[in-house]
């Protein structure tokens, strides 16, 4: 089945797309969706894969196909350094932009206006930074493995340091690649202890320098297990890989996203139906059936396969410390496993 | 004696005054202003980057606070001197592989009577258009330690060999094997316009065909060699995609993966890698000082007034080992990771068992492709490249001719620095010059930002060099005499440049706008920063894929992007060919 079928199957059966007078006060008022629709267009700024945003806008313009979404996508830093850029120019171009890195785009808060979305209140408030942003995607941390080769599956983050798993058969990214690697290495130390790092690198772990070529890596039998964030993986696994992935009962380390609407924004009102569309109950269930995200939502609209909601609980870093440790908690890192930046 | 001695030529090159023109000043002004809005005034924005930590366009020149701090941090960080002297063996290594490789294989094509020649000419020129993330790819499919298809191929031989690409050694091997395509243009070209009575005169004085080889043929290339042995150095020094691909695996970073962590993620420190691109500069700047100083008082014009056609030696049965040499680098460089992309690109997953499992044809399909070309971005983004990439061979082989007849076929005050301007961005590598088009640019009246001509500027700014420098071996072989004699018979100097130097420079012009052309189709770092969702190109979209963990998909697409580069260059050349037979015909 293509991909594209398939997503659109997912997405069909996680919302119905008739549109209830009732579902339309989810995404906004008859006012705000008319003068949306009148603007017609936006452009939409992202760190986050293409492929899947654009899987994001298909879904969008199947609910509101009037609007089009020009989509520009850059690595992380590059994105931060265009928009100050294109600011300061008088240029930005971006109505939206969408990036994992809430430290970053909080020193840009000054660019962004004030949005709040109608379900507000059903978001954490952990996942929160400023009341500008708001987390339209929400990725989780997952333990990944390659079927054809792992013969005892691994079920807790602890298992990742038995020597049952030494000599580069576990992969890993490296803690300095970027804000969602950091939330990992944060988490391992903070609870699953001290030693964790030592125990784990001990075994000799293949290092990658981000997560989609280490998802690659794991479908090639490259490594045999690696931490992934779950979207990454997850298209894969739908598409018939040979790989599965758990989350682990200790917890799963979450990246909210700081996604927010620009005060320069030439279509303000699409850009509120697109954001409030993300943010809403529905958005973020395709986001969770269809593209391996997790949510920031107190009471998530859909769980993951093989999520037990009883069990798993999502591991939310606190931002101050998020910002503090950061660098010396990173040189440790890098020093125990043997990685030089 | 050497035939590379000015005695050789006692006439030669030694270029005489042009005729005197009011004109002069205001070109060589012109040409100045040109180089300076194009060079000096983006690698002065990344100067004030380096040494302040301020962004140029945001905090503006009012907030400069210089300082050698990120120098210094630079300079004492022991991972930076780690991936310095990685970049250095990895391609010091590449380069003398490169030089191996193009040579014997630009000798075999242009100087010998090897069976097959022009297919193995146009077959060896593949490597260029291939992008470096691809060929990393490639290789690290074929050459993983442990999942590698020639491990796998081993293995079910029986061979208890096995091979790892992820090494210094596998990083020198690719390098050298992609990058030997520089050699060859440039070399290819020096012994096409060779007057071959030099190497008659070797033989008749009782050298041996071998002997004449190495006392006469390649010295009298040198500065073709050593052009393109530089050049292949410097564009090495500033790859990303083949060490990402390779090194990293092993641990093994250099200078470019050091400068994308710097860049990519959080914060970014353009501050911090703007210093390691002026270090790289520096470096870059001894090797061209000392390959001039090597060259300098020399004479290699051989291409003379007198008519000539290039002597092909007669090998004998010894041309089917030339043949066969070929034929195994062929296998190589285009076949192997050819393969070993085509399974990436038609296999659902590239997760392979044993040998036998690669001939399980249910694993196969046309998914990946399907996904490539159900993208709405797949063919913006080939109609933006095929635009920008005609923009940038005109204006930039335009602009190339004028600069390197100027440096190159007169000596009007003002050609050094010429010289230098045009030959400063190789140095500058490419995730970093995007910054500074941009800080550059971004200001500039006329709304150039955001459209497909700021991607074009760009692109002739960072590849000024490479086309100079390949312009400037046809150039300097041509010898001043024909000039000589259509001023005699009455031509002024832009009746001249028409009559003699375009149609003898044209084989080299073209080939430097073919060359100009492949490079603005492959160029990332400056695009990144420059597209906009009307303009993306090819390049980044091959990095969205690649970033998205998706080989297949990466390399569907780059076999697209293959194709339609090998269908136009095949179309340029056939062109080329028919116009340059016309014009002897003609002449």
């Amino acid at each position: 089945m293509k991909r594209r079928t398939m997503l659109a199957g997912l997405a069909g059966a996680a919302a119905g797309w008739t549109l209830p007078a009732a579902a339309q006060d989810e995404f906004g008022s008859k006012d705000l969706i008319a003068a949306a629709e009148k603007e017609g267009s936006l452009t939409y700024y992202t760190a986050n894969f293409a492929e899947v945003e654009q899987e994001v806008i298909k879904a969008f313009n199947k609910r509101f196909p009037k609007i089009k979404v020009s989509m520009v996508r850059a690595p992380g830093g590059q994105l931060i350094t265009r928009i100050k850029t294109e600011a300061a120019a008088g240029k930005l171009a971006a109505d939206v932009v969408n990036h994992s890195d809430r430290g970053l785009m909080l020193a840009l808060a000054d660019l962004f206006q004030d949005y709040t979305p109608p379900n507000a209140s059903d978001y954490r408030p952990d996942a929160l930074v400023s009341p500008k942003f708001w987390p339209g995607v929400t990725l989780g941390w997952a333990i990944a493995y390659n079927t054809q080769l792992v013969k005892s599956v691994p079920k807790t983050w602890m298992d990742l340091t038995k020597p049952d798993y030494k000599d580069k058969q576990i992969g890993q990214v490296v803690g300095p690649s970027g804000g969602t690697t950091w939330t990992r290495v944060m988490f391992e130390k903070q609870v699953l202890g001290d030693d964790y790092w030592k125990k784990q690198a001990a075994l000799g772990i293949a290092l990658y320098p981000s997560g989609a070529p280490l998802s690659d890596a794991l479908v090639r039998g490259e490594v045999s297990i690696a931490p992934l964030l779950y979207n990454i993986i997850y298209t894969k696994i739908v598409e018939g890989a040979p790989a599965e992935a758990i989350f682990a009962p200790e917890g799963v380390p979450i990246i909210p996203y700081a996604d927010g609407i620009t005060k320069t924004s030439k279509s303000p009102n699409a850009s509120k139906l697109f954001m409030n569309w993300r943010l809403s109950k529905e958005g973020q269930a395709f986001a969770i059936k269809s593209l391996g995200n997790i949510t920031s939502m107190k009471e998530p609209p859909a769980f993951p396969k093989g999520w037990d909601p009883k069990v798993i609980k999502v591991w939310v870093p606190k931002f101050d410390e998020f910002e503090k440790l950061r660098e010396p908690w990173l040189d440790e890192w890098n020093k125990t496993y043997g990685y030089r930046q | 004696m050497t035939a590379t001695s000015s005695a050789a030529l006692p006439e030669a090159i030694e270029p005489a005054a042009a005729p005197r023109r009011w004109g002069v000043p205001l070109w060589v002004g012109f040409l100045l202003v040109v180089l300076a809005f194009l060079v000096i005034y983006p690698l002065m924005m990344l100067l004030f980057g380096a040494l302040s930590d301020s962004n140029p366009v945001v905090d503006g020149f009012g907030k400069f606070n210089p300082s050698l701090e990120h120098f210094v941090k630079v300079l004492v960080n022991e991972n930076v001197h780690y991936a310095f002297f990685n970049a250095l063996a990895a391609c010091g290594g590449g380069t003398v592989l490169a030089v191996l490789i193009g040579l014997a294989f630009s000798w075999i094509v242009v100087r010998t009577n090897t069976p097959f020649k022009r297919f193995i000419a146009g077959a060896s020129m593949i490597p260029l258009f291939v992008p470096p993330l691809v060929a990393g790819v490639a290789w690290s499919i074929l050459g993983s330690p442990k999942t590698g298809l020639l491990n796998t191929v081993f293995k079910w031989i029986g061979i208890d060999f096995r091979i790892d690409f992820y090494s210094m050694a596998g990083l020198i091997i690719v390098f050298g094997i992609y990058y030997a395509p520089y050699v060859y243009m440039f070399t290819a070209s020096a012994l096409q316009n060779m007057d071959p009575s030099l190497e008659e005169a070797s033989e008749v004085s009782g050298a041996s065909a071998f002997t004449t080889i190495f006392t006469v043929t390649f010295p009298l290339i040198a500065p073709a060699i050593l052009a393109g042995s530089l050049l292949s150095f410097v564009v090495m020094l500033g790859i990303y995609g083949v060490p990402a691909a390779l090194g990293a695996p092993a641990n093994i970073s250099v200078l470019t993966t050091y400068i994308f962590k710097l860049t990519a993620w959080a914060p970014p420190l353009y501050n911090t890698a703007a210093a390691v691109a002026i270090l790289l500069m520096m470096v870059t700047a001894i090797l061209v000082w000392a390959q001039q100083r090597v060259l300098s008082g020399k004479s290699y014009a051989t291409v003379a007034g007198k008519a000539f056609r290039p002597r092909a030696l007669d090998l004998g049965p010894w041309r089917w080992f030339t043949f066969g040499l070929a034929v195994v680098y062929l296998f190589i460089v285009v076949i192997l990771p050819s393969l070993a992309l085509i399974i990436a690109a038609f296999r659902k997953f590239l997760f392979i068992k044993d040998f036998d499992a690669l001939f399980d044809m249910k694993a196969y399909g046309f998914s990946h492709f399907n996904a490539v070309f159900d993208n709405p971005l797949t063919m913006l983004s080939i109609w933006n490249t095929l635009k920008v990439g005609v923009f940038t061979a005109l204006i930039g082989g335009a602009l190339a001719f004028a600069i390197g007849y100027t440096v190159y076929r007169t000596q009007v005050t003002g050609r050094r620095s010429i010289d230098l301007l045009s030959t400063i961005p190789v140095a500058i590598p490419g995730l970093v010059v995007g910054v500074a088009y941009l800080w550059a640019w971004i200001g500039l009246p006329g709304g150039l930002y955001g459209t497909i001509w700021i991607l074009a500027l760009a692109f002739v700014a960072r590849f000024i060099p490479d086309t100079v420098k390949a312009l400037s071996t046809s150039f300097m072989q041509i010898h001043r005499e024909l000039e000589e004699a259509a001023w005699i018979c009455g031509r002024g100097l832009v009746g001249t440049i028409a009559t003699i130097m375009l149609p003898l420079a044209r084989p080299g012009l073209v080939a430097s706008m073919t060359l100009l052309f492949v490079l603005s189709v492959r160029e990332l770092g400056s695009s990144l920063f420059l597209y906009t969702s009307d303009t993306t190109v090819m390049a980044v979209l091959l990095l969205d894929y690649y970033e998205g963990g998706n080989v297949g998909k990466t390399a569907a697409f780059s076999l697209v992007q293959t194709l339609i580069l090998a269908v136009l260059l095949g179309v340029t050349n056939w062109l080329s060919r028919g116009a340059a037979q016309s014009s002897a015909r003609v002449g």
